[in-house]
């Protein structure tokens, strides 16, 4: 094994990106796009919810409650029919109809007061807002008026004391980005050294299947170093986005999740006859790794029997190690089982793909 | 292997399953000879030359190369394989090529920009260093095509079909460069289906449905069929079922 020969593999990638406009756009705007669109996307809250309050309280019970409502959430209506306030549900004119009935001061003395909530549950967030804040609302009434809940929460978080979801999927988003582009643009680049005969020109040269490997490893792990600075100063300084941990070790991960996806770039090629066919593969990168590999939504949350699948894809493990350091904050000393788990995917996958290059002999 | 001798098989088999390619194969080509492997498509020229190069694996036989087993590391160094297609680096310009595969053979900067400076002065790319091969003609790609297996300064070159979809005009160059190489002590082995090509070679091999039916120098090979010309010599040899010539 030549290490300077491994580099001139290196050189001739970057060499290349000099001439190809497209691709060096896709290298640096894909992650700035995607960090920017979902940043925006998820970073907001649930606001100017539209509903309509039917107030036939005869007491100041109702109206108390209603100034308590958080009206940057709730774009509040009021309406003297229920029918017809429903009928603006119905219509989709608003979200959600909260009727007080007339005896509703009465009966808070015998515990019987009730707000009929009639909501368009369609959209589960703007469901499970409307009804948080409702309950606030209630909660702050009770509060002023004296009374007070027999029980409480003391809340002390052990880690993300003031962590916002954007701060949950940041890690996951880079992750994702560095995987899904790594590996397309080994893949394709892998394609054409089969297609247009270089590879068996190089083949045919003292170089050994191991150096070209070498040879990419080391340009898509500098690229995936590049878009994960892009990637992370994008979230930092764009997101607020708080990196509690070591941003070195947020690197680390990323140069081994580049190298799992150099490799699996170079497999997935011995597959594919033409550029065409390489494409074909993409599905069967994103869908996993966006489902379930815990980006948006925790692993436990994938049913027990497909969780299995969860583990068994390398993104899981970048994702996990990530957030364990930007969120979390941990070291070394937490992480290191999922920096094992990845360096043992890189190191099958790249035995694997010097394998595929040696299969071409017959 | 015997001394003297640049490429030598011995009864070498390649097959892709049940279709046999190449078929118990003895070829002896002399150092410093230009060779050339005549035959028509699917003859088993081509996957000859990648066996030879360490391509393929042989089903069967042995192949030797300046005096190495084909599988030995030392030998790659030595040879130089223009394939079929041009394969180059499109987006990389003709200078980036160049230094590339220099830098693969493990010479130095010095040592490629003046084998560059030769090689380009020769193919007649000079002004066309720095422009990239994606926007380089046929011709132009396969010039440097040649310029790249050339830059290490093999002793034994391989070039599969390397006129194919060239200019008369460039072919005769190609020719000439060749015959050059040949002077200079290098072997050249080169495949080709263009009978009228093969004059220009010291030495010839025919193959035809995997194996060799004949050899020898274009003249040898005219007088011992009695034919008027090498195509009129293969198609009579095809129809007797092989002959050597010497």
């Amino acid at each position: 094994m030549r290490i300077k020969r491994a580099l001139a593999i290196t050189k001739r990638i970057f060499r290349g990106l000099r001439h190809d406009r497209r691709t060096v756009a896709l290298i640096l705007l894909a992650p700035i796009l995607a960090m920017t669109l979902f940043g925006i996307a998820f970073s907001g809250e649930v606001e100017d919810v539209d509903v309509i309050v039917v107030d036939h309280d005869s007491g100041d019970l109702s109206e108390r409650i209603i100034s308590n409502l958080d009206d940057k959430t709730l774009n509040i209506r009021f309406m003297d029919s229920e029918q017809n306030a429903v009928k603006k549900v119905e219509d989709g004119n608003a979200w959600a109809v909260f009727v007080f009935p007339e005896d509703f001061s009465q009966n808070i003395a015998t515990k019987n007061a009730v707000i009929h909530l009639r909501a368009d549950k369609s959209n589960v967030n703007v469901a499970s807002a409307i009804a948080v804040t409702l309950r606030e609302a209630m909660t702050e009434t009770l509060t002023q008026a004296g009374g007070e809940m027999p029980i409480s929460v003391s809340e002390s978080p052990v880690y993300g004391e003031n962590a916002e979801f954007i701060d949950f999927f940041v890690p996951g988003i880079m992750a994702f980005a560095i995987f899904l582009l790594t590996t397309l643009l080994t893949l394709l680049a892998f394609v054409g050294e089969r297609t247009s005969g270089t590879l068996e020109r190089l083949k045919a040269s003292p170089m050994r299947d191991g150096e070209i490997v070498l040879g990419y490893v080391i340009a898509f792990g500098i690229i995936g170093m590049v878009q994960a600075s892009l990637l992370l100063i994008i979230a930092t300084v764009g997101f607020n986005v708080t990196i509690e941990g070591n941003p070195f070790l947020a690197y680390i991960i990323v140069a081994l999740l580049a190298l799992v996806s150099v490799n699996l770039g170079i497999l997935l090629s011995a597959a594919a006859k033409r550029e065409a066919q390489a494409v074909q593969f993409l599905p069967m990168i994103i869908l996993p790794t966006f489902l379930l590999a815990g980006i948006f939504w925790p692993v436990e949350a994938i049913p027990s029997f497909l969780r299995w699948a969860s583990f068994a894809i390398p993104p899981t493990y970048g994702v996990e190690a990530m957030r364990s350091v930007m969120v979390r904050g941990w070291g070394l000393g937490e992480i290191w089982m999922e920096l094992v788990i990845l360096l043992a995917f890189a190191l099958v996958f790249m035995i694997l793909s010097v394998k595929s290059l040696q299969r071409g002999k017959g | 292997m015997e001394e003297g001798l640049a490429v030598e098989t011995r009864e070498l088999v390649k097959k892709y399953g049940n279709f046999t390619a190449v078929d118990h194969l003895n070829l002896k080509i002399d150092r410093g000879v230009t060779y050339g492997l005549l035959g028509p498509n699917g003859s088993g020229k081509t996957t000859t030359i990648k066996v030879l190069c360490d391509l393929l694996k042989p089903t069967g036989g042995e192949a030797f190369l300046l005096g190495k087993k084909v599988g030995d590391n030392s030998i790659a160094p030595r040879i130089g394989y223009m394939p079929q297609e041009t394969a180059l680096y499109l987006d990389l310009s003709i200078h980036d090529n160049i230094c590339l595969f220099g830098e693969v053979y493990g010479m130095n900067r010095a040592e490629i920009d003046s084998a560059e400076k030769n090689l380009l002065e020769f193919v007649d790319l000079t002004k066309w260093r720095n422009t990239p091969v994606s926007n380089l003609s046929g011709g132009m790609r396969h010039r440097t095509s040649l310029a790249c297996s050339m830059i290490h300064n093999p002793e034994l070159l391989f070039m599969d079909e390397p006129t194919v979809g060239v200019d008369p005009e460039l072919r005769a160059s190609f020719w000439e460069y060749f015959e050059t190489l040949g002077k200079r002590g290098a072997t050249v082995v080169i495949t080709t289906h263009y009978m009228d090509e093969a004059h220009r070679c010291g030495k010839i091999g025919m193959m035809r449905q995997g194996k060799l039916i004949t050899e020898g120098s274009p003249q040898d090979i005219i007088q011992s069929t009695g034919c008027g010309s090498l195509e009129d010599a293969f198609l009579e040899l095809a129809r007797r079922g092989g002959h050597h010539a010497d």
